[in-house]
């Protein structure tokens, strides 16, 4: 008697504080608590079937359903070549100019951030194919004029650099060596590799962007005869045609950002 | 006040009233529990299931539950409709550690255990069909997550178990059909009642929560397999 | 008073419908709406000092009310299907116009219905 008046009071409190809370994932196990506690109402008024029904359904099977659906919607799935100083992992965490922007920029449309490190050909094929939301990682767009990919306005200028890859076969083995340890990378330098197996680097002058560089540069690689390309590029994101009003919430953001110099301060942080 | 807050307190003011009202003639015309005798005044040997509650919805009321069972499968269809056109990028391998692994390997058939128990035993002890189609499904869950849709997929292939969802059906119709060939009307019970309280009674009711509790089995894991596929991992 | 407690869990149910914006939020306070009608139904079958409903012959307890615990089983199993299938409209419309906030869904919508030249007329 007294089992069945704290449960029936005890409810309406779990039925509120789960449907008022901010994260959705939050509402639906406080939403399976409240079937458990339903549940056991339901055997204090002695009906043991449907005690036994809502207990499983309520419990197990609508909390995995909720959950399976949830797990996309609500997510600003980001694909990213690992580029060091603008998105690259460090240990647990991920750290670079990209990123800081992203997470400011999900943080405005309300959404949860999900980065995934992939191959830097890949980034282009998830985005038509609208596994993901936006690509990341030192892009420059210069060929996805032909591709429905839109590129936002960048946020960083870089360069393009051309370099003698002749300098390069002692480095080669190294380069292979760092990629086999870090097999993310292996998009990142994937043109000098693959020229490297074709046997094809002495003669072939690679460009490679600025970030790239400096990372080579870090890595230990000597580059003879660097040399600047004219033009000016840019770093910037891309983001498939169709998502209209996803480019004018980050063309908006960015505009904001720089505004405010905010984007000077990161921009410094990162690449002072 | 903020606008917000004034509509906020103006909603929940209106709902509060209305509770309230409902409340309020509910309380005051409830009618005596004890009057609502009809069907306990049955005898027990008219339907031999001891479980009331399953003697009820599987003998008295069949036609309701049939229905039912009819949204049921409803349902599972335009889930599965919708969900149909699902991209095949590569699925990722999400199973899990082999201390899950393990640990579902014993509590998954236990879990399989009690959805028979309650099938066959559901017309003496509390349980039913329902309800074990339900545990069932879960039990599948539990293995799906443990060791990864792409070998769960393998084992228990949608397509068979979608065909298999309409033979049932089909064979519950049957079943309904069988006592119109003998004379009688359909959805009469032809099968002897038996002592309440054994194994072998109360006529098709065993049969009845056999059929129901795969039905809702297949349906419910359909529904979850749809999800998952949909999603691309589970 | 249990009743009581349906009809504010039902209460609940309709102002959380109604106050929250996110969809997946409103779809779970329409379980709640399922979960409050059905603890009524098996709150009016409830009497003082009665047993469940499982009766053995020769057994001359009183009994709880069976009818609407019978009514209610198969409402809870098909309660979920159909969950389900308002689930994957949900998931449906959020993949069409990227949010799950109604608000703005329907904002998108109407935009749409703007811009779109009717053909006749």
């Amino acid at each position: 008697m007294i089992a069945r008046w704290i449960l029936l009071a005890l409810l309406p409190v779990v039925a509120v504080i789960a449907l008022s809370q901010s994260r959705r994932l939050s509402a639906i196990i406080g939403m399976g608590l409240f079937s458990l506690l339903l549940a056991a109402v339901y055997l204090l008024m002695h009906a043991p079937d449907v005690a036994i029904t809502e207990a499983t359904i309520g419990a197990a099977l609508v909390t995995a359903i909720y959950v399976l659906a949830i797990r996309r919607t609500g997510r600003l799935i980001v694909v990213a070549d690992e580029v060091p100083g603008l998105i690259a992992r460090e240990g647990k965490q991920i750290v670079g100019l990209e990123y800081d922007i992203l997470v400011g920029f999900a943080r405005e449309v309300g959404l949860d951030l999900s980065i995934q490190f992939v191959p830097l050909r890949r980034v282009r094929w998830l985005i038509d194919h609208h596994e993901a939301d936006m690509g990341a990682g030192g892009i420059i767009p210069l060929a996805v004029e032909a591709s429905n990919l839109m590129p936002t306005p960048q946020h960083l200028a870089s360069g393009v650099y051309r370099f003698e890859a002749k300098s390069l076969p002692r480095e080669t083995a190294r380069i292979a060596k760092i990629a086999e340890t870090a097999p993310d990378y292996e998009g990142y330098f994937s043109d000098l590799l693959t020229h490297d197996r074709n046997g094809t680097l002495p003669t072939v002058a690679t460009s490679l962007d600025l970030a790239r560089v400096l990372a080579l540069g870090r890595m230990g690689a000597a580059l003879h005869g660097l040399d600047r390309m004219d033009g000016s590029y840019g770093y910037a994101f891309l983001i498939a045609q169709k998502r209209v009003e996803l480019q004018r919430d980050y063309v908006g953001y960015l505009t904001r950002l720089r505004d405010s110099g905010q984007l000077e301060t990161l921009i410094g942080r990162h690449f002072s | 006040m903020k606008r917000m807050h004034v509509r906020t307190l103006l909603t929940v003011g209106i709902v509060a009233a209305f509770a309230g009202l409902v409340a309020l003639s509910y309380v005051q015309t409830a009618p005596d529990p004890a009057d609502s005798q009809y069907y306990l005044a049955r005898p027990l040997s008219e339907t031999g299931a001891s479980n009331r509650v399953a003697g009820i919805y599987l003998n008295y009321r069949l036609i309701d539950t049939l229905l039912e069972v009819l949204v049921f499968s409803v349902a599972v269809l335009g889930v599965r409709y919708y969900l149909r056109k699902s991209d095949n990028i590569d699925l990722p391998d999400l199973s899990e550690s082999e201390v899950v692994q393990t640990a579902v390997s014993f509590l998954s058939p236990l879990a399989l255990l009690l959805c028979m128990f309650f099938a066959i035993f559901g017309h003496i002890s509390p349980g039913g069909g329902f309800a074990a189609g339900v545990i069932a499904a879960s039990a599948l869950l539990y293995v799906a997550i443990a060791y990864g849709m792409t070998a769960t997929e393998a084992r228990w292939d949608p397509r068979r178990l979608a065909f298999a969802e309409k033979a049932i059906l089909l064979s519950l119709l049957i079943f309904i059909l069988v006592p119109a060939f003998v004379g009688k009307s359909p959805l009469t019970d032809l099968l002897p009642k038996g002592t309440p309280g054994d194994l072998l009674s109360s006529g098709s009711i065993l049969i009845y929560n056999m059929l129901i509790a795969a039905k809702v089995f297949i349906g419910a894991w359909l529904i979850i397999a749809a999800f998952a596929l949909h999603r691309g991992e589970l | 008073m249990a009743a009581i407690v349906a009809f504010i869990l039902f209460g609940i149910g309709i102002l959380a419908l109604v106050l929250r914006r996110d969809l997946v939020i409103k779809l779970l306070a329409l379980g709640m709406i399922n979960a409050a009608s059905i603890l009524f139904f098996i709150s009016i079958g409830d009497r003082q000092g009665a047993r469940s409903p499982i009766q053995l012959p020769g057994d001359t307890a009183i009994l709880v009310d069976p009818l609407p615990q019978a009514l209610v089983l198969s409402a809870i199993v098909v309660n979920f299907a159909i969950l389900a299938l308002a689930l994957v409209f949900v998931m449906i419309l959020c993949e069409r116009y990227h949010s799950t906030d109604s608000t703005r869904i329907e904002q998108e919508i109407a935009r749409e219905i703007d811009e779109e030249e009717t053909p006749c007329l």
